[in-house]
């Protein structure tokens, strides 16, 4: 087995329970590292490991993206993205105000997770049981997808907003309008890393990297929400970092396509036919 | 209902035209969205070929993305530094272009090399002459959107509830689901097929046999921009543009809060007349250039 590891059930080389476990923690963590301290600090330059925690969160729904998808939902690869950061949505915006209810806003991530985790698994039993897909992965895909959206949210809200609190991501985040890209680009880096790679010879390393690059795309957009909410030096941190993780993902994403393709050709006519 | 208001009305449906015009055009340089399951499939029935493959996600999303990242780049340069609208639409505009030219050739490269066991090659000379070209039109759909909604929410008398962005995004939805559906046919059935008969749809033996050379030389998707501009982009231009002007006409000539049943009951009127004009559209165009084969019932799967 290569390094990649194909689509459709056959290995791959990590295993989707490790890649869960670092997305939730990874994700989790940075966020609370973050928000911790940013409010101890008094300050809002580490707004951006809420950017970053949302990376982990993405890799995480792109490998349940190609999971679900491998059985051969081709065209759905976008209608699912959305479905996760609809998902997600619904679960970051209830668990801040039950945090903001409760009084404490540092247990609104867990809320939201939790919340994320039951409220996807029940759509995927829907889509299974009731629509009827029948895809074995269905309700553990559509319960990742769920948090995976969740926290990506969470985490590029926080990154815009600079604390987790309900009325700040309120204002800072949905009243402002910059929802609208943490919803789309967020989408897009779950639901374009498998897009772009389909076909039968995807490799997994591959598909995770390109999550990775999209999503430093998306930071760069946080970055520039940031600016306008925190301020310029905490959004051109933000903005540098998102850059640097795009480069340095891009190149590495060109490497894997030189390793993968059948041929890399400067220009040239139509190859051999292989049948 | 004042000249102010309408000419503004007017300069969005401008826009709205061009908007949708480029939509459609960049998404045909690419192969995106729907005849992008024709190019996906000519390498596999053993067709490898030069054209672009953009599969960056339905036209919808895709756009959505563009005009979004416009829209919040020029709000924040417009909150933070005051900058003055029109620089700040071209800033947002051309950062738009930028993801876009990193998400197509992300597409191109992924697609393509995931087709290795059919011998798919990636051409480095497509990515460098075609994703400018794919990176201007989204700059001009960017701009374009993300003006109506500068427009829509800091320029009318009654101003948009919504803030810039969310409209941005939604109008990005609307042209992409416009250019899907409307511009994509065109390039689709007319361009990949064209060495079949006018309307003879697309039988499944054909799946995947497009046409893979031109008139010199060998297709590429450049001269598909060239195609789709005589008839898929303006079509799209003419359904965008319309939409906007239709909508956003009724809503200034009558008051939304005092007159709104008089702007539903327009809306209304709108949709009726578009039916029965498009139901005689396609009549005419039936009793013009028909007969199409017969419709044979359903074959049993």
């Amino acid at each position: 087995m290569s390094l990649g590891g194909a689509a459709g059930g056959a290995p791959s080389a990590f295993d989707p329970k490790k890649l869960r476990m670092y997305g939730l923690v990874g994700s989790i963590v940075g966020i609370y590292l973050g928000a911790i301290l940013n409010s101890a600090l008094n300050t809002n330059v580490f707004s951006f490991i809420g950017a970053v925690a949302a990376i982990f969160a993405v890799v995480m729904g792109a490998n349940a993206v190609r999971r679900v998808c491998a059985y051969g939902i081709g065209t759905g690869v976008p209608s699912i993205g959305m479905l996760a950061l609809g998902m997600g949505i619904i679960a970051v915006m209830f668990g801040l105000s039950m945090a903001e209810t409760l009084g404490s806003i540092l247990v609104g991530p867990i809320i939201i997770l939790v919340y994320a985790g039951v409220f996807g698994y029940i759509i995927g039993v829907i889509a299974n049981k009731v629509i009827k897909f029948n895809i074995p992965v269905m309700e553990e895909g559509n319960a990742d997808l769920s948090m995976a959206g969740a926290m990506a949210i969470l985490g590029w809200s926080f990154a815009i907003s600079g604390t987790l609190g309900y009325v700040d991501i309120l204002n800072n985040v949905l009243m402002s309008g910059y929802i609208a890209i943490i919803f789309i680009a967020g989408g897009l880096a779950i639901l374009h890393p498998f897009n772009a790679n389909l076909g039968p010879d995807e490799q997994q390393d591959r598909t995770l990297v390109n999550a990775i690059m999209v999503s430093g795309m998306a930071m760069i957009a946080t970055g520039i929400g940031a600016i306008a909410t925190q301020g310029l030096a905490s959004g051109l941190l933000q903005l540098v970092i998102g850059f640097a993780i795009w480069f340095y993902f891009f190149k590495m994403y060109y490497r894997l396509v030189k390793r993968d393709a059948a041929a890399v050709v400067g220009t040239g006519l139509l190859p051999p036919t292989v049948q | 209902m004042d000249a102010f208001s309408m000419g503004l009305i007017a300069a969005m449906g401008a826009l709205a035209t061009v908007a949708g015009a480029s939509e459609d055009i960049e998404s045909d340089i690419g192969s995106q969205s729907n005849p992008n399951s024709q190019v996906q499939l000519a390498a596999q029935v053993g067709n490898p070929h030069r054209i672009y493959n953009k599969a960056i996600s339905g036209e919808p999303p895709a756009n959505a993305l563009w005009a979004a990242t416009a829209a919040i780049v020029a709000y924040t340069l417009i909150t933070a530094f005051q900058m003055s609208a029109l620089l700040a639409l071209v800033a947002g505009a051309s950062v738009a272009a930028l993801f876009n030219g990193v998400l197509s050739m992300s597409a191109y490269f992924g697609r393509n090399s995931s087709q290795k066991r059919f011998n798919q090659w990636v051409y480095l000379d497509i990515i460098r002459y075609t994703t400018p070209s794919i990176m201007a039109h989204a700059w001009i759909t960017s701009f374009c959107i993300a003006t109506i909604s500068y427009i829509m929410v800091y320029m009318l008398p009654t101003p948009h509830p919504f803030p810039m962005a969310v409209i941005a995004l939604i109008w990005g939805l609307a042209v992409g689901a416009i250019g899907s559906s409307v511009g994509d046919i065109h390039y689709g059935g007319e361009r990949e097929f064209q060495n079949r008969q006018f309307g003879c749809g697309l039988n499944t033996m054909l799946s995947g046999q497009i046409v893979r050379k031109a008139e010199a030389g060998l297709r590429n998707s450049i001269d598909n921009a060239w195609f789709c501009t005589k008839f898929g982009g303006p079509a799209t231009g003419m359904g965008f543009g319309l939409t906007v002007f239709l909508d956003n006409w009724r809503t200034t000539v009558f008051d939304p809060v005092t007159q709104a049943p008089y702007a539903i009951a327009m809306g209304l009127f709108f949709i009726i007349v578009m039916v029965v004009y498009n139901n005689y559209i396609e009549k005419s165009a039936r009793r013009k250039y028909g007969p199409y084969p017969e419709y044979k019932g359903d074959i049993a799967a």
